[in-house]
């Protein structure tokens, strides 16, 4: 079995015992062995996983110990319980990010891994694009831009965006008719 | 809206993953018995532009904006199978390359965002379409908003009570259906009529895209 692949099998299966264990202590060693197999990327992804989780765990969590105080229950155990795993499947998705080629991974399906290939390079342009866009409109104005300029900016992004995917469908196929891919 | 990770018990995302996966098969295999040159490159266009429909801003007055779905344009335009095919491959690439959203939640959201927001816009579109072509849109783009957030407000809802300790303390999402109903379902039935003008004008230049591209 291609390293790839079975360590995509690992992946999903220490994600879901990571949803079976609910003891804290278990859950802070595990992150601290996922750091270690970080090795120098640990700073790196554990700051990002934080990034990414910072927003909804906090809502979540503020809202737990209200309603807590309002039902005189301690809410601290069942807060680390719930952080500690988001920090840890977070983490552990991104070490895997990291450390595998999921294309690769995919690869006992040839039509799968084509055309997660063919949408993600498409997606990436497009987040480009989308980057390029916000600039753009930033650029051209000296103050914060008004709704209907935010409006009006966000319909010509999504106009391109479609234009561009109907273009790019037809020159793929085209391209891989030419190549003899449907060919077989 | 969708999900993140690790708030789901697996009492939850596990059969959530056995429906997907049927219903993933199913699509598939709808979509491959008319696959031909065009259909493959056109689900993974699909995908990206979903992709990016996912990242695009609705601005909201007082400077703060949120994000677009998609759903209802992709369900009208491309149809139901497409739309699900799509916005799981979406969610699988934001899970699996990107990091957004997260594996054990992929399924929930897949169901609920891809198959049952287009599902129930794409009715509620065929249902108005013959007495009025622009609000069947806007109602579309209502619809696929308010479905899904349904879905995941009773999902994260009923977690407490499937999935506690001895005690009675939550292992997962730890508020009730008192909580989520509201605070998912309210905002979203607002933010569904910003989905609902993209879907409107979005269908409008896809059409006039669709005559330049002969699609």
């Amino acid at each position: 079995m291609k390293r790839d692949r079975l360590l995509l099998i690992l992946y999903l299966t220490a994600v879901v015992a990571a949803t079976l264990v609910h003891e804290p202590s278990s859950l802070a060693a595990a992150l601290v062995v996922l750091l270690l197999l970080a090795g120098h990327d640990a700073t790196r992804l554990l700051r990002r996983s934080l990034r990414v989780i910072l927003v909804f765990n906090l809502a979540v969590s503020l809202g737990y110990v209200l309603l807590a105080w309002l039902r005189g229950i301690s809410p601290w155990e069942t807060l680390l319980l719930i952080n500690l795993r988001v920090l840890l499947l977070t983490l552990l998705t991104f070490l895997f990010i990291s450390r595998v080629n999921l294309f690769r991974a995919l690869d006992f399906s040839p039509t799968l891994s084509w055309l997660l290939a063919l949408a993600y390079s498409q997606a990436l342009g497009f987040q480009r694009a989308h980057a390029e866009f916000r600039l753009a409109l930033a650029s051209r104005c000296l103050e914060r831009p008004r709704l209907i300029d935010r409006y009006r900016a966000s319909a010509a992004a999504a106009a391109w965006f479609m234009d561009r995917a109907l273009a790019t469908a037809r020159e793929s196929a085209l391209a891989l008719r030419a190549r003899g891919f449907f060919d077989a | 809206m969708h999900l993140p990770d690790g708030f789901l018990s697996p009492q939850t995302y596990l059969p959530a993953y056995g429906l997907a996966a049927g219903l993933w098969w199913l699509a598939a295999r709808r979509l491959r018995r008319t696959l031909d040159a065009e259909r493959l490159p056109w689900l993974a266009a699909v995908t990206a532009l979903a992709f990016v429909l996912m990242m695009l801003a609705l601005p909201l007055p007082g400077g703060s904006s949120v994000h677009a779905t998609g759903v209802a344009l992709l369900a009208v335009n491309f149809g139901v199978w497409t739309a699900f095919l799509a916005i799981s491959l979406v969610l699988a690439l934001q899970a699996l390359l990107f990091g957004v959203g997260g594996v054990t939640a992929l399924a929930v959201n897949a169901l609920a965002l891809g198959l049952l927001g287009s599902a129930a816009a794409w009715l509620a579109w065929r249902a108005v379409q013959p007495v009025h072509e622009v609000l069947a849109l806007i109602l579309a783009g209502w619809v696929s908003m308010v479905v899904p957030a349904a879905i995941i407000a009773l999902v994260l809802g009923i977690q407490p009570a499937i999935a506690h300790d001895a005690a009675g303390r939550p292992l997962f999402f730890p508020f009730g259906l008192a909580v989520t109903l509201p605070a998912v379902l309210i905002p979203h039935a607002l933010l569904g009529l910003g989905e609902g003008l993209l879907t409107w004008l979005g269908t409008l230049t896809l059409k006039r895209l669709r005559l330049r591209h002969a699609v």
